[in-house]
């Protein structure tokens, strides 16, 4: 470790669409306030050539849906990028959403509408209604253009096969009838799924992870909050992770978020191609100053992803993304302090928000980037003060 | 026998886009108002149209089992956001606030909304509210629930409890004294969702203070219900969480074999049935009023 140790910062995933986007997508006509946020934006950004998009919008842009998209996934690129942020995505503008973007470009399933995942927020749910395969690869799109317009390093999140099984109705592996007064059997169940997300691994994602690999991915992550969702099914998660990337030449990374995080362990010893997890704590921790350990309970787990056996880099979730209390500089700071504290090396510890921002506002997820940026400047300042004053 | 569905029912369609509007500024409280009253006329429709015996409010502005009760109450205030058991829903667990738990205002109209005929209300059970609080499912039932069973009009209370089954040592002395304060009003139900009740049973389940017991038989094998069960049973035979849709003939002829063991049975979901979208949930509401209509003809 040298005096000047730099945090890698990234993004996990999502960001919330911009109303010209929403509006152009559902054919819905713009108002001025639409197209003032395209202006504004635009500007504070920096956004090359934002004018044009102004212009197009003004036009009236009904016809030019891909181009919005575009747009948009530049403005998303650029506000990551302009918060100082390392490895950035595009907030998944060109998609409709983590589960049913995946879906949507496999065979073997059918809609069954929508369920609320918390208060006014929601999710399309699927069923699996016969055998699984990769209808066409369904990020190498977005991924060419990406690659063309990012000025920081690209970071491609992909929904995880236990994920997509645990989110879905499953109307195929599992017994149709004669469930009732039988009582659940476990293991029977656990065997279900067990196919259902080996499939998903096997056929689905890992030929569409390989596509990407040859269009020049470098780091791709693997989401998968639902990853706790059954506590005993944690083995499955790390079997089907294994199945999706093994042999693969790229570096792999899972995001996990919202969970009882000691339930990961020991099963995921077993995931030994994971060489990052990056995991939402701030979510459960106080906003109170402090790097002592009862300064931080949110990050009481850490220590087990430090005692990993294959030694993973840990992306620290240091924003929490259900509010719109802005984490200062400082508090940001001293949760990446307490984290160096348990590592002991800092070059395992990255430094990210909780999860996707897709539920705040432009503003909002914004200063929260920033602000994670400066604290980690903040950070950084602090351990070469500590390393200069311990020589 | 009977047939009824407590819980929260899904949204439709249009009560989703409104609220997700309302959210992004696109829409106004008046207009999803209107929406919700739209979506309760639908519900009360589908259940009248299944003959179903109570109708349900369905809780569409409930946020989660718990949300509206924390709101309404001193001492507790709205914790992290959590996973609701197995499903990819999430609720705000209730955590203490400090000093005497107690409920400010009951909740009015606004979330137990008027229904036109014989009516159930739901409510979380003491122990699912008391979890993770510091406070007892004593006194919780005492400071929150009591005041709110006392300020409801309902042929039956059917307590939620989603949390009891997965515990290893079920604290039963405590979750009495709990039920025993909430009596005095409509006949209870403690609605043992989505799990397996099989151990519950074996301890004593159908001994605790209440005039129902729910249980959840996509979990609960039939012969953990002993013979001569003493309670109302209210058997979860919709299954809450698949889209698979029940067919009416076997939920009928599983019903005659609870007959056997329990002189009152009902016929509900083994839980909320927001965890399929409303076109399922619409429709498995109908298949239970054809399931209840199917077993009153053989019998």
């Amino acid at each position: 470790m040298n005096d000047a140790h730099t945090f890698l910062t990234h993004e996990i995933g999502s960001l919330a669409k911009p109303p010209w986007l929403v509006k152009t997508s559902a054919g819905r006509p713009l108002d001025a306030s639409d197209i003032e946020h395209a202006r504004s934006w635009g500007e504070k950004l920096d956004v090359d050539g934002y004018e044009e998009l102004v212009e197009l919008l003004r036009n009236g842009a009904e016809d030019s849906v891909r181009d919005v998209a575009n747009w948009s996934s530049r403005y998303a690129l650029r506000l990551q990028e302009k918060a100082g942020i390392e490895w950035v995505w595009d907030g998944e503008q060109q998609r409709t959403e983590m589960y049913a973007w995946a879906i949507a470009h496999a065979n073997g399933f059918e809609s069954r509408g929508t369920v609320r995942s918390f208060d006014n927020k929601y999710y399309s749910k699927s069923a699996v209604t016969g055998p699984i395969s990769l209808a066409e690869p369904y990020h190498n799109d977005e991924f060419e253009f990406l690659k063309s317009a990012a000025q920081a390093k690209l970071k491609v999140p992909v929904t995880g096969a236990y994920t997509l099984a645990i989110w879905s109705y499953d109307e195929f592996y599992g017994p149709r009838e004669g469930r009732l007064g039988k009582g659940e059997s476990r293991a029977a169940t656990i065997e279900a799924r067990r196919e259902f997300a080996l499939d998903i691994a096997r056929d689905l994602i890992r030929p569409n992870l390989q596509a990407l690999i040859e269009l020049g991915a470098e780091w791709i992550q693997i989401d998968e909050p639902g990853a706790s969702t059954e506590a005993d099914e944690l083995e499955l998660f790390a079997e089907s992770f294994n199945v999706s990337v093994e042999g693969l030449d790229c570096t792999f990374s899972t995001h996990l978020c919202f969970s009882d995080y000691d339930l990961f362990f020991p099963a995921i010893e077993a995931m030994t191609g994971c060489r990052q997890y990056c995991v939402g704590f701030a979510n459960y921790d106080s906003r109170e100053l402090g790097t002592k350990a009862e300064d931080r309970p949110g990050y009481e787990v850490i220590a087990k992803f430090r005692d990993l056996p294959y030694d993973p880099a840990l992306g620290l979730g240091v924003l929490d993304i259900h509010t719109n209390f802005i984490e200062s500089p400082e508090l940001v700071r001293d949760r990446i302090l307490y984290a160096v504290d348990v590592f002991g090396d800092p070059a395992r510890i990255h430094v990210c928000p909780d999860c996707g921002l897709r539920t705040r506002s432009w503003d909002v997820a914004y200063e929260k980037l920033v602000s994670m940026v400066e604290g980690t400047k903040l950070a950084e300042e602090a351990l070469s003060r500590s390393l200069a004053e311990a020589r | 026998m009977q047939a009824f569905v407590p819980g929260i029912y899904p949204r439709s369609e249009e009560l989703v886009q409104a609220t997700r509007d309302l959210d992004r500024g696109r829409t106004t409280e008046e207009a999803v108002d209107a929406q919700v009253e739209r979506d309760l006329q639908q519900l009360v429709a589908a259940q009248q149209d299944a003959g179903l015996d109570l109708l349900s409010d369905g809780m569409l502005r409930w946020q989660d089992l718990f949300r509206p009760l924390v709101e309404a109450a001193a001492g507790l205030e709205r914790g992290a956001l959590t996973r609701f058991l197995d499903t990819n829903t999430f609720y705000r667990a209730p955590q203490g606030a400090g000093g005497e738990v107690r409920l400010v205002e009951a909740v009015n109209g606004r979330y137990v909304a008027p229904l036109p005929a014989e009516r159930l209300v739901t409510l979380p059970s003491p122990f699912a509210l008391s979890q993770g609080t510091g406070y007892t499912p004593r006194e919780v039932a005492e400071g929150i629930l009591k005041p709110q069973i006392d300020a409801t009009t309902a042929e039956v209370v059917v307590l939620s409890e989603p949390f009891l089954a997965r515990e290893d040592a079920a604290d039963f002395d405590g979750l009495s004294s709990a039920l025993d304060v909430l009596h005095g009003g409509p006949p209870l139900a403690l609605w043992i969702t989505f799990g397996d009740a099989s151990d519950l049973l074996a301890q004593g389940l159908a001994e605790l203070p209440v005039d129902g017991i729910g249980i959840d038989f996509y979990s609960t094998g039939i012969d953990a219900v002993p013979d001569g069960f003493g309670k109302h049973l209210l058997a979860g035979v919709l299954d809450a969480r698949n889209s698979l849709l029940e067919e009416p003939r076997e939920i009928a002829a599983f019903a005659a074999r609870l007959e056997e063991k329990a002189e009152r049975v009902a016929l509900l979901p083994n839980g909320d049935l927001q965890y399929v979208s409303e076109p399922i949930a619409r429709e498995k509401i109908a298949r239970l009023g054809q399931a209840k209509t199917t077993r009153a003809e053989e019998a």
